[in-house]
């Protein structure tokens, strides 16, 4: 299928994006920056009919704080998110994320809520967002919902959202005091990189430096961004140390999933969980105490 | 559906007629007639398609042409103000920084959002800002020089660098780092590639290749394709010559298209002709094709096993090419060793991956004249193949060579876009543009052999060479083109550097079923190089011998037959290793650094030309005539120049068909020119893009350029000059002999130049009394080099370059990533004739050998498919992974070269690789001697060393 053969639509309000999905489904695809989904038509890994394109609907743009949240619209841009003083301030970690995310370009053009509700295994963001605690809103005609991240992917590029359904944000509580998070990707190359495995991980501790809260989450060595629950068991109420992040680090190389392909094999993959698990937790860990942004 | 949208393009409203679903990047090449906005991928990797929409860097090629409405665009065109350059563009030009030019317009459009935001950005900032641009000629270290000097540059069209003098003060225009001649049109995207070119009444063409690895056609058909609407014309196999092409004559096992089987991925199946792009892509998917699918062999050391699927029928075990050379007593050589170590190395099939895709423009004249627009390294041998394989007369044919956005090597030889283009022009009557997409790029291959090298060396105990022995089997992928060469040149270079007294190379190209290996800068050498050079850094460790010093101890000398016949004249080898030791800090890094880091060396060569034509016989001899026997002299000379004097003596052309590929090749022509001529260089252009106006060069491949080409320019100047004097003694009142010529465009009577005339009054003179003032001169090697054994030819050259590269690096131990910090190279390539340009193509070297060695590989699955056909997956250094570059050039003269220069381009190349692995062996511990050197091999390396040395320390434990 050509590009030229696709019909386009501009949806200029999210009521319209939601009946047309509904009307072409399956045979439609939403478009917020396009650089993932022109990529796929361009290289017919995805055919569809028809695109419903939301970069009309303005609502979905910017930062907003309500209720103790930061609210990110769907069609937020990384860079975007790196020129925001609020993300500087209150989540950096968000900042790992976002530094190398592909290139300058693509940061300019493609949005956050493509690169969660794409759902590719490597996405940059969810892992982060996942244990910032994030939720996505999803809107549609009969109302919209609102659904942990963690919740969220079924597998590669398979999420709970339905057709008609539109990702219109991206809610984030504020973290408490003495909490820090860390994102540490691994790629082959310095940008442009796709990650052969990334770890994020945030921790909150106590006035004496115990661990109360943690959570590590795995990107690109599973089907979806993958929370290690044993992580956190192996974490709290311990003292933020070497020992206890060397533990959490063997439950994260135990627990991840990954394949072997062009880029690395899965054996080398679990090693760099570990690696990358014990990396993110010192980092979480320096910021948790307030040193080094 | 289509409806007319208005941009803002540079200011400027425009009405465009826009389908929803078009491009930004097609409608603004395709419909502005913006063609400085080029396309490198299509696929928003490499950043040659950045325009800016509202100030931000955007890849145009990703964006929906129909949602830019009341956004600013502004793309290459907007940047230059009232023809004046911006400061950015003047220090892209000053700098160095521009090479093929391709990256150029993108690279400086991210540069002039990030120069907006930040007008002094550190190096980091400027890595940061231009990530999202791949560069494959500079290295990017000429790149980050210009932005970061932009501020001295201003806009008020004067400039604040000083002029550039000559940096040996015998010569005027020799040894002067001028900008490229044509690098300002490179930065403005004045410059016209070749599918930027468009004729009226022109139409499309593409190609169909094979889905599969292996297989025989059973049934085409093209009926549904032909009856689409738009469609003009549709071929296979059936409709194409029955004649055979290729690069090597004694190999020639291509057709257009194929006519039975289809030996790997992409293979040529079909081609069509359409009104347009969008036709003729729609007419291919209808063009309906069975095959009968084969077993298709992928790795070289299976397919050369009894009962391996075979590909070709004269190929018996998928052999292509058979070397086996003994030179001295190998024997003898080793009996006589103190140490000898064995070792096997595998190298990668990397590809070149220039900016700028292949493409092609053919149309035929009235006179049945064969016009040809390509994008090429080699004009000449285009045209003797389109020759061969059309049937027509060589002088039939008109090639025409655009700016070409790189090549290295992809595009030395004719490919199917110049062949089916003409074909399909022929058919049709019109005008037929095609061009390859990355994928297809990929397909069409023509990278580096990856080789399978079993080496031994054998040394006594002062680490003084006896014996080497190497057998290398290289995969050739499905056919032929330079293959027979690059199975040579792997054994032949190695005898350049060092002096080995026996030695023994067998060689076997073989054939298995993927894209075809070719000519990749260094032609056959980097890989066996990289092998030879780190196991003689293994021997020097085994025998306690610092690296470099086993080096000098077996060191090139000048004036030197090898023990293969090859005739080294100036070498200055030595004095590279010395060099290179003392800027690097060699003595007080080299064991002394913590863990994790290491330093590494690599010296290498090349040839600067090669010493014999691809075909041989005479130039008429094309399709009409059986081979030639073999002569140890050139039939025709390899390059030939007419230096044309303007009738007003202001202006001189040179016309040669030189091909600049980005090189720099026609600067350094008009450098030649300027010197001998005695006038500034800026009174020189070049004429080298058409076969009809400049007589024929063999192009650039070989690393000739320089050496041959400005040897024929320098030749055809002296005639000038000498045609001139009789003129001069005239109007001086001197007699001929006392006609001095200066340097400055005056001719004086020699012991008194008060008694002066400027040039040009002399050009004029010549003028009005006997009309055109021309010199003509030609190159030709000199007559019977090489051996009289089989593949004597093989590595022969007029002269040779030397150098030598320290690597350093830093290695994560936990995850195995190399970090290539920097390099420290110098070089001998006789006298510079552009010291700039020298360290660009350095720089380049240096980056391009780096990425190779660390991250390159062209992966294929079970079934012979490209797993990477793009440039998000073919990884390749970019500026955030490019290691810092120091080129040094170390004094030497050639006598054979013009001025005593020699080559540079490839040379450079065959020095990294093993700097490279020395260094990080030196970090980690452990060898490694498989590339690319990926972080998982790294650590697969250290954990079997550690396994090994627990076994070792504990032995009762078990």
């Amino acid at each position: 299928m050509l590009l030229t053969d696709i019909e386009f639509h501009e949806a200029n309000t999210l009521k319209e994006a939601s009946e047309c999905m509904a009307r072409y489904a399956p045979n439609a695809r939403l478009m917020a920056g396009g650089t993932d989904l022109l990529v796929d038509l361009k290289t017919g890994r995805v055919g569809t009919n028809h695109v419903v394109s939301l970069n009309r609907i303005a609502a979905l743009r910017g930062l907003a704080t309500t209720n103790g949240s930061l609210r990110m619209g769907a069609l937020t841009t990384p860079h975007q998110l790196w020129a925001s003083t609020t993300i500087w301030e209150r989540f950096p970690a968000i900042l790992d994320a976002v530094r190398d995310m592909a290139v300058p370009q693509i940061r300019n053009m493609a949005t956050v809520g493509g690169n969660i509700a794409s759902a590719v295994p490597s996405g940059d963001l969810p892992p982060i967002l996942t244990v910032l605690k994030a939720s996505v809103i999803l809107w549609s005609l009969s109302g919209e919902r609102e659904v942990p991240l963690e919740d969220f992917f079924l597998g590669p590029r398979k999420t709970v959202r339905r057709d008609e359904e539109i990702l219109t944000e991206i809610r984030l509580p504020y973290p408490p005091p003495r909490f820090g998070a860390a994102y540490v990707p691994f790629a082959l190359r310095e940008a442009n990189g796709c990650s052969v495995a990334a770890v994020a991980a945030s921790l909150l501790l106590d006035q004496k430096g115990i661990i109360q809260d943690a959570r590590v989450c795995l990107g690109a060595v599973a089907p979806i961004p993958l929370l290690v629950k044993a992580a956190k068991a192996a974490l709290v109420g311990k003292a933020a140390d070497k020992a206890a992040f060397r533990r959490a680090a063997e439950e994260a190389a135990k627990i991840s999933k990954p394949i072997s392909d062009i880029r690395s094999s899965a054996v080398y993959r679990q090693e760099l969980v570990s690696v990358l698990t014990r990396r993110a937790l010192d980092s979480a860990r320096q910021r948790a105490l307030g040193g080094q942004q | 559906m289509i409806r007319t949208y208005t941009l803002t393009v540079n200011g400027y409203d425009r009405a465009v007629s826009i389908a929803p679903g078009e491009i930004l990047a097609d409608v603004l090449r395709d419909k502005l007639n913006l063609t400085g906005t080029k396309k490198g991928c299509n696929l928003g990797d490499c950043g040659a398609c950045t325009v800016l929409v509202d100030g931000e860097p955007m890849n145009s090629c990703l964006l929906l042409a129909s949602q830019m409405e009341g956004k600013q665009i502004t793309t290459i065109e907007g940047v230059a103000h009232n023809g004046k350059l911006a400061p950015i563009q003047k220090a892209f030009v000053e700098e160095g920084a521009v090479q093929c030019g391709y990256c150029t317009p993108g690279m400086i459009l991210s540069s002039v959002a990030l120069l907006e935001k930040n007008p002094r950005p550190t190096v980091q900032e400027i890595k940061d800002g231009l990530a999202g641009n791949l560069c494959r000629c500079t290295g990017y270290t000429g790149i980050i020089r210009a932005v970061q000097r932009c501020e001295n540059y201003r806009d008020d069209g004067t400039c604040a660098k000083k002029e550039v003098v000559a940096e040996n003060s015998r010569f005027n225009s020799i040894t002067l780092s001028m900008p490229r001649v044509d690098a300002a049109d490179k930065v403005t995207g004045r410059a016209q590639y070749t599918a930027d070119i468009a004729r009226s009444n022109m139409i499309h063409g593409k190609i169909l290749g094979s889905p599969i690895a292996h297989g025989r056609i059973k049934r085409i058909d093209v009926s549904k394709a032909k009856a689409l609407p738009g469609v003009l014309a549709v071929i296979t196999g059936a409709d194409v010559p029955d004649t055979k092409y290729g690069v090597s004559p004694a190999r020639y096992d291509e057709y257009v298209l194929a006519k039975d089987k289809v030996l790997h991925e992409g293979d040529n199946v079909a081609a069509v002709a359409a009104v347009d792009e969008r036709t003729a892509e729609k007419a291919l998917g209808l063009i309906e094709v069975e095959y009968e699918e084969l077993p298709p062999v992928l790795d070289a050391m299976e397919a050369i096993a009894e009962g391996a699927p075979q590909l070709h029928e004269r190929y018996k075990r998928n052999i292509n090419t058979v070397v086996e050379q003994t030179f001295g007593d190998l024997e003898k050589g080793f009996a006589d060793s103190d140490h000898i170590r064995e070792e096997t190395f595998i190298g990668n099939n990397t590809q070149q991956q220039p900016l700028e895709p292949h493409a092609a423009m053919a149309y035929w004249e009235y006179d049945g004249t064969l016009v040809l627009y390509t994008s090429t390294q080699a004009p000449h041998y285009v045209q003797y193949m389109l020759a061969h394989v059309l049937h027509i007369p060589l002088g039939k044919i008109r090639v025409i060579r655009p700016a070409v956005g790189g090549g290295f090597g992809c595009k030395a030889a004719t490919s199917p876009l110049d062949l089916c283009s003409a074909i399909l022009s022929r058919i049709t009557g019109r005008p037929v543009r095609m061009t390859f997409t990355r994928e297809q790029m990929m397909h069409y291959g023509r990278g580096r052999h990856k080789q399978h090298m079993k080496m031994k060396l054998g040394v006594d105990r002062d680490g003084k060479i006896k014996a080497f022995q190497s057998e290398i089997y290289l995969d050739g992928g499905a056919y032929t083109s330079f293959g027979v060469a690059t199975a040579y040149y792997a054994g032949s270079m190695m005898p350049t550097l060092y002096h080995i007294p026996n030695y023994q190379y067998h060689g076997y190209r073989v054939m298995t079923n993927k894209p075809a290996c070719g000519a990749f800068r260094g032609h056959g050498v980097p890989q066996p190089r990289f092998a030879f050079e780190l196991l003689f850094n293994m021997i020097a460790e085994d025998l306690g011998i610092d690296p470099i010093e086993i080096r000098l101890r077996n060191s090139m000398t000048p004036n030197t037959l090898t023990v293969n016949d090859l005739d080294i004249k100036s070498c200055e080898l030595t004095a590279t290793l010395l060099a290179a030791r003392e800027k690097s800090g060699w003595k007080e890094k080299f064991g002394k650094l913590p863990k994790g880091r290491g330093i590494g060396i690599g010296s290498g060569g090349f040839v600067s030309g090669a010493g014999y034509a691809i075909y041989r016989g005479q130039v008429q001899l094309s399709h009409e005539k059986g081979r030639e026997p073999f002569v140890k002299k050139s039939i025709f000379p390899h390059a030939n120049a007419i230096v044309k004097v303007n009738e007003d003596g202001m202006a001189v052309i040179v016309m040669i068909g030189a091909a600049e590929i980005g090189q720099g090749g026609e600067t350094v022509m008009v450098q030649v020119a300027a010197e001998e001529l005695g006038i500034p260089p800026s009174r020189i252009r070049t004429r080298c893009e058409d076969s009809d106006i400049s007589p024929i060069d063999l192009g650039a491949y070989s690393s000739r350029v320089t050496l041959m080409g400005g040897n024929a320019v320098k030749h055809a100047a002296t005639m000038v000059v000498e045609k001139m004097k009789p003129y001069a003694a005239a109007i001086l009142g001197c007699s001929e002999g006392e006609v001095k010529l200066l340097r400055d465009a005056r001719m004086v009577v020699a012991g008194d130049e008060t008694r002066s005339v400027p040039w040009e009054e002399v050009a004029r003179k010549y003028f009005n009394d006997r009309g055109p003032l021309v010199g003509t001169g030609c190159y030709k090697p000199p007559d019977g080099l090489g051996g009289d054994f089989k593949g004597g030819t093989v590595g022969t050259s007029p002269a040779y370059s030397f150098g030598s590269s320290v690597c350093e690096v830093s290695v994560d131990l936990e995850t195995g990533k190399v970090k290539v910090e920097r390099f420290t190279d110098f070089h001998d390539c006789g006298t510079p004739i552009n010291p700039q340009m020298v360290h660009g193509q350095v720089e380049g070297s240096m980056v391009m050998g780096a990425s190779e060695t660390v991250m390159e590989d062209v992966q294929f699955d079970k079934m012979g498919h490209i797993l990477n056909p793009n440039l998000h997956g073919y990884l390749m250094m970019t500026i955030k992974d490019a290691p810092e570059v120091f080129s040094g050039i170390v004094d030497s003269y050639e006598p054979e070269g013009p001025f005593g220069a020699k080559e540079i381009g490839e040379g450079s190349t065959c020095t990294v690789l093993a700097a490279v692995a020395h260094a990080i062996a030196n970090a980690t511990g452990v060898w490694i001697k498989e590339l690319p050197i990926t972080p998982e091999r790294i650590m697969n390396a250290i954990h079997a060393k550690q396994s090994i040395s627990e076994v070792v320390s504990t032995p009762g434990d078990d």
